[in-house]
């Protein structure tokens, strides 16, 4: 289980190091050829905006390891850690609910595509490119799901330690 | 559907992922007009169809690039030799080092750590009070929100394109247009610090940097500033492609050049700043699926038929509205207001003949405003 957990973390990590350097590579390589060399390939740009999406995402993910998602924190200092923990253990579990019905929905239409065969930019199948959107939201319901057990051991351990980092 | 808003209201402020709210609120709502929920998905989806994206991890990566080498020490001294002159130079120097910086990181929280640990001794130095050094550098960390090329003027164009609106809104536009408001806010705080008292040290300026070496040593910064800005203010660089070439050579010149960051540094970097970027992104992709919902069943058009009713005047509207962000500014950071509110209000405000780059800039002022009010800010 840990050196799964290891090897999603290092699949992540070097998926979003090679996302970068391509997006960096790519797009001013493309201003130079074309400033330069007068030469453009129409499949950098359609390219480029997808390598965004898959950023995007796995980004997502590796916030949800840590819960460091972008969240307003208005009213947690009302409460005791203890009833703020308890409180956790249900947005987690919330989180991880809506996050599996787009990955499951999600899911069903990559499903669609794959199935009608349909491409998107220079004959790449659709489904190839859009597989990340199932894929990162199931990553992020099932870490949710683990940030909830850990929230709830903690909350019946009576322990008021720090996160439960993933 | 009437008890769900006051709900997903309440877990919104106990810290539920806003990402997830917002995914929540719009799958409840194509769930009650029963469209198939494969439409969050698609809608995601187009976080890959719009070309200026790109420009988002390019600038964070690139911020994020200067905020751990040694360039905000270079910026500080710069400024200093250049204009530690003045009366109240060096809160000065604050001001404007802060704008540059925040400018070009996009997110104020990056300005205040990597330049207010080595502002915050020398402004005490310079004999400023505890509390107008705090405040002056929290405040400053948002300066620049306003200029290009920040990160929140890129999203607001991108969430108003999202809106089918008979005027278009184009970034460039935007970026033209928060200059004068933002010198003007620079201009203001300037003339405050001013005139605020303190103890004079005169050993201070003895030890003002020389110019000629902080310029020489910020030089491979400073076309930095002079690439992009004058590449998106003269239209010759698209801002995605400015995102690119400042990525590039903030890559070249702290790895390659300056070696100030090693490369083994870089995989952090990156993944750090990508968490960001990925925690904005994932707002922005649900909310395009929100507001899609929002905009079918016409709950900006009936909002502003109902606040018709009350307001008339343009000018009540928008003194209202600013009173209403400021609020708001207080409560949620800078990004999610963005694309959770503006799709609701640009709407109205331009069915109060409110051009969408106008509203753009009191939208952005305001949450600048409202980020240093308390109660939670930062």
């Amino acid at each position: 289980m840990k050196s799964l957990n290891r090897s999603i973390h290092l699949l992540e990590d070097s998926l979003l190091i090679t996302l970068l350097v391509s997006m960096i590579l790519l797009s001013s390589g493309q201003i130079i050829l074309r400033n330069f060399f007068d030469i453009g390939f129409i499949w950098i740009d359609p390219l480029l905006r997808v390598l965004v999406l898959w950023t995007a995402l796995i980004g997502a993910t590796v916030a949800s390891r840590e819960n460091k998602h972008i969240r307003i924190d208005l009213i947690s200092r009302l409460f005791s850690r203890r009833i703020h923990l308890f409180i956790q253990i249900f947005i987690g579990l919330f989180t991880s609910s809506v996050c599996t019905i787009i990955a499951w929905y999600g899911a069903q239409w990559v499903l669609q595509d794959y199935q009608q065969q349909l491409t998107g930019f220079s004959g790449l199948p659709s489904w190839i490119l859009e597989v990340i959107i199932p894929l990162a939201f199931g990553l992020i319901a099932i870490r949710y799901l683990l940030h909830s057990l850990c929230w709830l051991g903690m909350f019946i351990r009576f322990d008021e330690g720090n996160n439960c980092a993933l | 559907m009437s008890f769900t808003a006051p709900l997903l209201l309440l877990l919104a402020i106990m810290r539920t992922p806003l990402f997830v709210v917002i995914a929540a609120s719009a799958m409840l709502g194509f769930y009650s007009e029963e469209i198939d929920l494969s439409v969050i998905s698609i809608e995601i989806y187009r976080l890959a169809e719009m070309p200026v994206l790109l420009a988002i991890p390019l600038f964070t990566f690139a911020g994020y690039m200067l905020g751990e080498g040694h360039a905000s020490q270079r910026l500080v001294n710069l400024t200093h030799s250049l204009l530690g002159w003045l009366p109240g130079g060096l809160a000065i120097v604050t001001i404007i080092a802060c704008a540059l910086f925040t400018a070009f990181t996009g997110a104020s929280g990056v300005t205040i750590v990597a330049l207010g640990a080595l502002l915050y001794p020398a402004l005490k130095e310079a004999g400023y009070g505890e509390n107008f050094n705090l405040g002056l550098l929290t405040s400053s960390g948002s300066l620049g929100l306003l200029f290009a090329p920040a990160l929140p003027l890129i999203l607001y164009g991108v969430v108003a394109q999202q809106m089918d609106l008979d005027q278009p809104v184009s970034i460039d536009q935007l970026f033209i247009a928060g200059a004068l408001p933002g010198l003007l806010m620079l201009f203001m705080l300037s003339i405050y610090s001013m005139l605020q008292p303190r103890t004079e040290n005169l050993e201070l300026e003895k030890r003002r940097p020389d110019a000629w070496l902080s310029i020489k040593q910020a030089r491979w910064e400073l076309p930095l500033p002079i690439l992009v800005l004058g590449g998106i203010y003269s239209g010759y660089f698209a801002v995605s492609e400015a995102a690119s070439v400042t990525a590039l050579y903030v890559l070249v010149v702290e790895v390659l050049l300056l070696r100030e960051i090693k490369i083994r540094q870089l995989p952090g970097i990156i993944r750090e700043s990508m968490t960001l970027v990925g925690g904005i992104m994932i707002i922005l992709g649900v909310s395009l699926a929100s507001t899609n919902y929002l905009i079918d069943t016409e709950v900006p058009t009936r909002l502003f038929d109902f606040i018709r009713e009350h307001i008339q005047s343009k000018l009540t509207f928008l003194i209202l509205l600013n009173i209403f962000l400021l609020i708001l500014g207080m409560m949620l950071d800078i990004f999610s207001a963005l694309v959770i509110i503006v799709p609701i209000i640009l709407p109205i405000a331009v069915g109060y003949g409110i051009h969408p780059v106008h509203l753009g800039i009191i939208f952005l002022a305001n949450m600048q405003l409202g980020y240093f009010t308390p109660p939670p800010s930062v």
